[in-house]
């Protein structure tokens, strides 16, 4: 497993090879704290939220929404306490970064979000983690103390004004309380589902105050942006994809793991092909996706001699998204049909429940992926499967819904040839075994 | 609130001028452009989860939903269009995926709003072929019954659940697919007020008392006002062949200040009608000591009217006492007070009401609150009562109010009761020193006094004061019956003292116990010259004969059995054999409500119609027919032609704050009309009343232990009454709700499944 920067100085995984690289004193050797420091030796808050903006930082927890631009979104007269919460629910198919930045560099994080309280006003934080992440929590519990003791966390921190708490948090093992409303609702200790917005957590957020929502790598990368400034840090990527990027990456490639690229990385063949180690047991790339399970998937011929560029704005343009980061490879032996439905059940057995479209619509279409997995399938079956996609799409109360639907159109459209194999009548496909023999 | 100001949206490609934020979905339909919806429901939280009332809006993504959208200037709307049917089908198709499509079985088929938007679109191509999920059936309640697999996860039964009741029973468990409404330990721990089965679209929460009896296209309806406590619910009675089926409050039958609302008592407690129970014909005991024997209608009026008179003639009219009751109509309790003062020619007269108003009434100087006014009043202070048990339909209104619209709740009361977690602030006071309160209220210059007495800091009642001071909007000043004479007195005068302003004024809600206490006020009954106690404390001295409509209180007659034997001669009538029957000599057989028609005032002063859903039962005939006989025989001729229009008619004529109404005037439960009432101006002998207050408080001791504990929600509601005691469920509810001993299934479940009991001889044998 590969854990390392390509094409750019190592900015998130600087210190994940180190040893004993959790602990404060190798955390502060390799300029931990420093960019805390700046900021609390007389950074205003509007200075702190100035070269975020700059710094062209995009939320890495799924949407890419412009990080700088939701913070400025915080009331600042607002005379209810402000929260910043740090959304490690890691939950979509694909995604394990978050975890090796919490498990191998916790004061990163830490220091990220007590930057974020300084500029936000907030005096108390949360690290909400998955439930299955349990072990995390001692992880950031042991670095919490250890900061604590050396008043970097809790009261007047660095000697100034500036107080402030971190606690964690963990889930119950529901996808949904990644989405950061669900997050706030079980953070509050209801049930976990999505919150009407508006009004947005910035607004009205955990107990009705003004809140953040932030991933675990935006708010890690919120220390180098203070250290080189918002503007050297944009550089790194593009224009409006700036810094770096970790990608989580797994599947048929000789060296799966984690890969912190610069926004912007030219040609993703080359990165599965040469970086990656190419494809495992020299079998063919058949398809990849790219962010985590919930965006479209691409197919080889998307990607080969394309030059897909690896940001926000170059994943589109090949048909995708980025995503959580999440980037799946899949080869030859692989049956689209397979893999969708396998997501498709994860997509069921995640749906909250709220709202119809997604609660009946993904139960529905498992149950037809089933029918059609034991043999029974119908021609007229993509058709539904894409009607059903569409009925679902668009209409659901959350995001959750969309993301079942889109794995499922895209693979349709992209890789026709593996549903037909299943919805042709038994005859028909037995025939076509024996030929193949 | 929100600013009045309009702005202008088009909908369907005509422009309306609208007021700003108003929700969309209502601002369509108001101007006819239908919108399908399960989950939105009118001053409930939003849900936006059905997502049936999906609309296109211009200049925004994708399709919106009409709930959760408030109109602002510009807007363009679309609600009809390829697109938009599709998405709309889309999701009915989704919601019916999993449910039984075996409506005729189901006991909501025919009033199912899932079954209606079915049928109203027509042209639904089955194309789910795979296996339903499937829950078992079961009872949640001995009056709740729920099928789980017909839930199409609206919530507005959770929803009423908390933001109505407070109780926050029932909630969705589960997750996905696989969410089900469910309780906490498999049984509904609440008020059982069934207000979820009500407000419930489709047959997954059920009434379980009337479940698989009738369906509902062969029920008569019929708008009536509901007999137990003073809201004055609106409800409609449903009845087949003469009896009386079910009570709903389905907006689609009724729609009446209560909305779908209803407690406990108005929805199921209405056994009693057709109860076997029931007297069924007239009752004569021929001599003291021996038993009552059936007689005719014409046999009991001659000899009850021969005895009366032979009574007056002996100890003169003064000697019969004429009780009525806050249960019966005005019509009922005028005919007799009419009976009274003009056959009987006494002075002794009155109704079995333990809570006199009568001080409030000739004093009250600012009207009264309806209950409208109270869910967008914006300071609301509760002196004593407990309207969680007594009034729930004014309880729900203070939630809401406190909790929708943001007012602010003042509660004192010696009882923490569970209403409180509403309060901004609550006045733990020491039992029966609420009336100190209302000294404070009256000025500061007893501040330090009343707060001794009443046990809590002197610092707690200025920001009392300062909150009705400050207050932008209604003040509703509620209080209960634990209040003196002097008490009521003077805070029916507060407003007049302290005066309105522009932006403030002050309204009243008193809280009596019955659904007709402010009726036996306005007809005049209250006013004679003995009350109930004094009436029986005099029996068989200067009181020598009772006539008793509608039974004595409890309150009356503990300690005072022996008053009613020591008679010479008593008339009851009535429901059912009582304790007042049981001395009686002659027992008329009463109509209920459910048989008659007439009228009921409730605590706003509303007179709302009460009106016959099915014929008397046996013999029985309405209260104000058995007066008139009874004139008749003694020789005056009321001359009402046997209709009770008639009655109030000369109701409207005589009664000051009836003036003018007529029965086709509150023909419209959901145009409801308020008597007029006058009010007072200041008072000079109120200064003198409130001397005697202060005296009455200085009277207090200042000590003994406050009431830590907070009732259980039903302890009132659940409690066995003449009525209620006639419904086999309320004896299993009285006695607490049984420990499920499996956490997963209810045990009524348990009962009829496991133990092969039948479930009515289960519930019967608690
Ligand atoms: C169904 C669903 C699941 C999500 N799961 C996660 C998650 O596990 N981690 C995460 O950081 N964001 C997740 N998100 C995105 C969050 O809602 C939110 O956009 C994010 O936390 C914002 O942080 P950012 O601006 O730093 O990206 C999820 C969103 C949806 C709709
Ligand atoms: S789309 Fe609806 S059911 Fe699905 S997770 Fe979101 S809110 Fe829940
Ligand atoms: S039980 Fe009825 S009211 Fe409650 S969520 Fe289900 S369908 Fe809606
Ligand atoms: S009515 Fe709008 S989503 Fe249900």
């Amino acid at each position: 497993m590969f854990i390392g920067a390509i094409g750019c100085e190592p900015l998130q995984l600087k210190r994940v090879g180190l040893e004993n690289s959790r602990t404060l004193d190798v955390y502060r050797q390799h300029g931990g704290y420093e960019a805390l420091k700046k900021v609390l030796d007389g950074m205003s808050p509007e200075d702190v939220i100035g070269e975020v903006k700059k710094s062209a930082l995009r939320g890495r927890g799924g949407a890419g929404f412009p990080t700088g631009m939701k913070w400025s979104f915080v009331p600042k007269d607002s005379p209810k306490p402000k929260y910043v919460v740090c959304n490690a629910d890691e939950s979509e198919p694909g995604t394990f970064k978050d975890r090796f930045l919490m498990e191998r560099d916790p004061h990163m994080l830490i220091e990220g979000m007590l930057i974020a309280a300084y500029a936000l006003g907030s005096r108390t934080t949360y690290i909400y983690t998955r439930g299955e992440y349990r072990y995390l929590i001692n992880i950031l519990d042991a670095a919490i103390q250890e900061a604590r003791e050396a008043g970097l966390v809790g009261d007047r921190i660095m000697g100034t004004e500036f107080s402030c708490e971190v606690f964690t948090h963990t889930g119950a093992g529901a996808y949904i309380c990644g989405e950061e409303t669900a997050l706030l609702n079980s953070l509050e200790g209801l049930r976990g589902h999505p919150r009407m917005k508006p009004p947005f957590p910035a607004i009205a957020g955990l107990y009705g105050c003004p809140t953040v929502v932030n991933n675990v790598e935006t708010l890690t990368a919120v220390p180098d942006i203070i250290k080189m400034g918002g503007e050297a840090y944009q550089k790194l990527g593009t224009q409006k994809s700036g810094g770096t990027k970790v990608w989580s990456v797994s599947g048929h490639v000789n060296r799966p793991g984690v890969y912190e690229l610069p926004m912007g990385y030219e040609d993703m063949e080359k990165f599965i092909m040469e970086d990656c180690g190419g494809m495992l047991g020299g079998k063919q790339l058949k398809a990849v996706i790219p962010g985590g399970s919930s965006v479209y998937i691409m197919p080889a011929t998307d990607i080969v001699g394309k030059k897909v560029k690896m940001d926000y704005e170059g994943l589109v343009v090949a048909g995708s998204m980025v995503g959580s980061g999440g980037f799946i490879v899949m080869d030859e032996t692989v049956d689209v049909f397979e893999s969708t439905k396998n997501l498709t059940e994860f997509y069921k057995h995640e749906s909250c429940g709220w709202c119809t479209p997604c609660r009946e619509g993904t139960d529905w279409l498992v149950k037809v992926f089933k029918r059609i997995a034991k043999g029974e399938g119908r021609p007229e079956d993509a058709q539904l499967l894409l009607d059903l996609c569409d009925n679902i799409e668009g209409k659901s109360f959350c995001p959750l819904g969309d993301a079942a639907a889109w794995p499922i159109q895209s693979a349709i459209k992209k890789f026709p040839e593996d549903f037909r194999r299943h919805l042709m009548p038994m005859a028909t496909r037995t025939a076509e075994a024996v030929a193949a023999d | 609130m929100t600013t009045a100001e309009s702005v202008k949206v088009t909908i369907n490609g005509q422009e309306f001028q609208v007021q700003k934020g108003a929700p969309l979905i209502d601002v369509c339909r108001e101007n006819g452009f239908a919108i399908p919806s399960f989950c939105y429901y009118a001053d409930l939280a939003l849900q936006a989860s059905c997502r049936m009332c999906l609309v296109r809006i211009e200049k925004m993504p994708k399709l919106q939903t009409s709930c959760t959208i408030t109109c602002t200037d510009g807007m363009i709307v679309t609600t009809q269009s390829e697109e938009i049917e599709k998405a709309q089908r889309g999701m009915v198709e989704f919601l019916l995926a999993n449910h039984p499509l075996d409506c005729p079985v189901c006991d909501r088929g025919g009033e199912c709003e899932l079954q209606e938007m079915v049928f109203d679109w027509g042209g639904l191509e089955e194309r789910f072929t795979e296996r339903k999920n499937y829950y078992p059936e079961k009872f949640l309640s001995p009056i709740v019954a729920n099928d789980p697999q017909r839930c199409i996860l609206c919530k507005r039964c959770t929803r009423v659940c908390d933001e109505w009741m407070g109780e926050d029973a029932i909630e969705a468990g589960g997750r996905g697919a696989n969410t089900v409404i469910g309780t906490f330990g498999g049984w509904l721990n609440c008020s059982q007020c069934g207000n979820c089965i009500e407000v419930c679209p489709t047959g997954t929460l059920l009434d379980a008392t009337y479940r698989h009896q009738t369906r509902p296209w062969e029920l008569e309806r019929t708008v009536s006002t509901c007999t137990f406590c003073s809201d004055g619910c609106q409800m409609s009675l449903g009845s087949r062949a003469g009896e009386l089926m079910r009570v709903v409050a389905r907006d689609r039958y009724v729609d009446g200040i209560n909305g779908e609302f209803l407690c406990i008592k108005g929805r199921f407690a209405h056994p009693f009608v057709n109860h076997e129970e029931r007297l069924r014909t007239p009752l004569i005991r021929y001599r003291k000591g021996g038993k009552l024997i059936p007689a005719t209608w014409d046999e009991a009026i001659r000899f009850t009217a021969a005895k009366l008179q032979e009574i007056k003639d002996a100890h003169g009219a003064n000697s019969i006492g004429v009780v009525g009751s806050p249960r019966l109509t005005n019509e009922a309790n005028y005919v007799l007070l009419k009976f009274a003062r003009e056959v009987i020619g006494t002075e002794h007269y009155t109704a079995s009401e333990a809570f006199s108003l009568a001080p409030f009434f000739k004093h009250m100087t600012a009207p009264l609150a309806t209950h409208k006014d109270i869910r967008h009043a914006k300071t609301i202070v509760l002196i004593g009562g407990e309207p969680e048990e007594l009034q729930p339909l004014t309880a729900k209104q203070v939630r809401q109010a406190v909790r929708n619209g943001g007012a602010k709740l003042v509660i004192i009361n010696s009882v923490p009761v569970r209403l409180k977690q509403q309060a901004t602030q609550f006045l733990h006071v020491r039992p029966g020193t609420e009336d100190a309160l209302v000294l404070a209220l009256a000025g500061q210059t007893d501040d330090a006094m009343a707060a001794r007495k009443m046990g809590v800091e002197v610092g707690e009642i200025e920001p009392l004061r300062r909150m009705i001071d400050e207050t932008q909007g209604n003040v509703v000043l509620m209080f209960g019956g634990e209040l003196s004479t002097e008490a009521q007195t003077i805070l029916a005068q507060l407003p007049g003292s302290i005066g309105d302003e522009e932006n403030r004024r002050f309204l009243f809600h008193p809280l009596p116990l019955f659904n007709n206490s402010f009726g036996v006020h306005d007809v005049g009954l209250m006013d004679g010259k003995l009350n109930a106690t004094g009436l029986l404390d005099a029996a068989g001295d200067t009181v020598r004969a009772l006539y008793v409509a509608g039974g004595l209180l409890p309150a009356h007659l503990q300690g005072r059995e022996q008053a009613l034997q020591n008679l010479d001669f008593l008339v009851v009538q009535e429901l059912f054999a009582t304790d007042t029957t049981a001395h009686a000599d002659v027992v008329f057989p009463a109509a209920s409500f459910a048989e008659i028609d007439g009228t009921y005032t409730n605590n706003d002063g509303l007179v709302q119609r009460v009106r016959q859903s099915i014929p008397p039962v046996h013999q029985a005939k309405p209260d104000w027919v058995i007066t008139s006989l009874l004139a008749d025989a003694l020789g005056i001729d009321f001359n009402y032609q046997m209709s009770a229009s008639a009655v109030f008619r000369e109701i409207g004529e005589h009664v000051p704050a009836y003036q003018g109404l007529r029965y086709p005037l509150l023909k419209d439960e959901s145009k409801p009309v308020q008597a007029k009432y006058q009010l007072a101006g200041q008072r000079a002998e109120v200064a003198d009343v409130l001397a005697e207050l202060r005296q009455r408080v200085e009277r207090m001791t200042g000590a003994g232990d406050k009431i830590m504990e907070t009732p259980e929600v039903g302890h009132e509601l659940f409690k066995i009454g003449t009525l209620t005691g006639k419904v086999p469920q309320f004896h299993l509810l009285a006695a607490g709700n049984p420990e499920p001993p499996d956490v997963l299934v209810s045990p009524l479940y348990q009962i009829t499944i496991d133990s092969g009991l039948r479930r009515d001889t289960a519930i019967a044998g608690d």
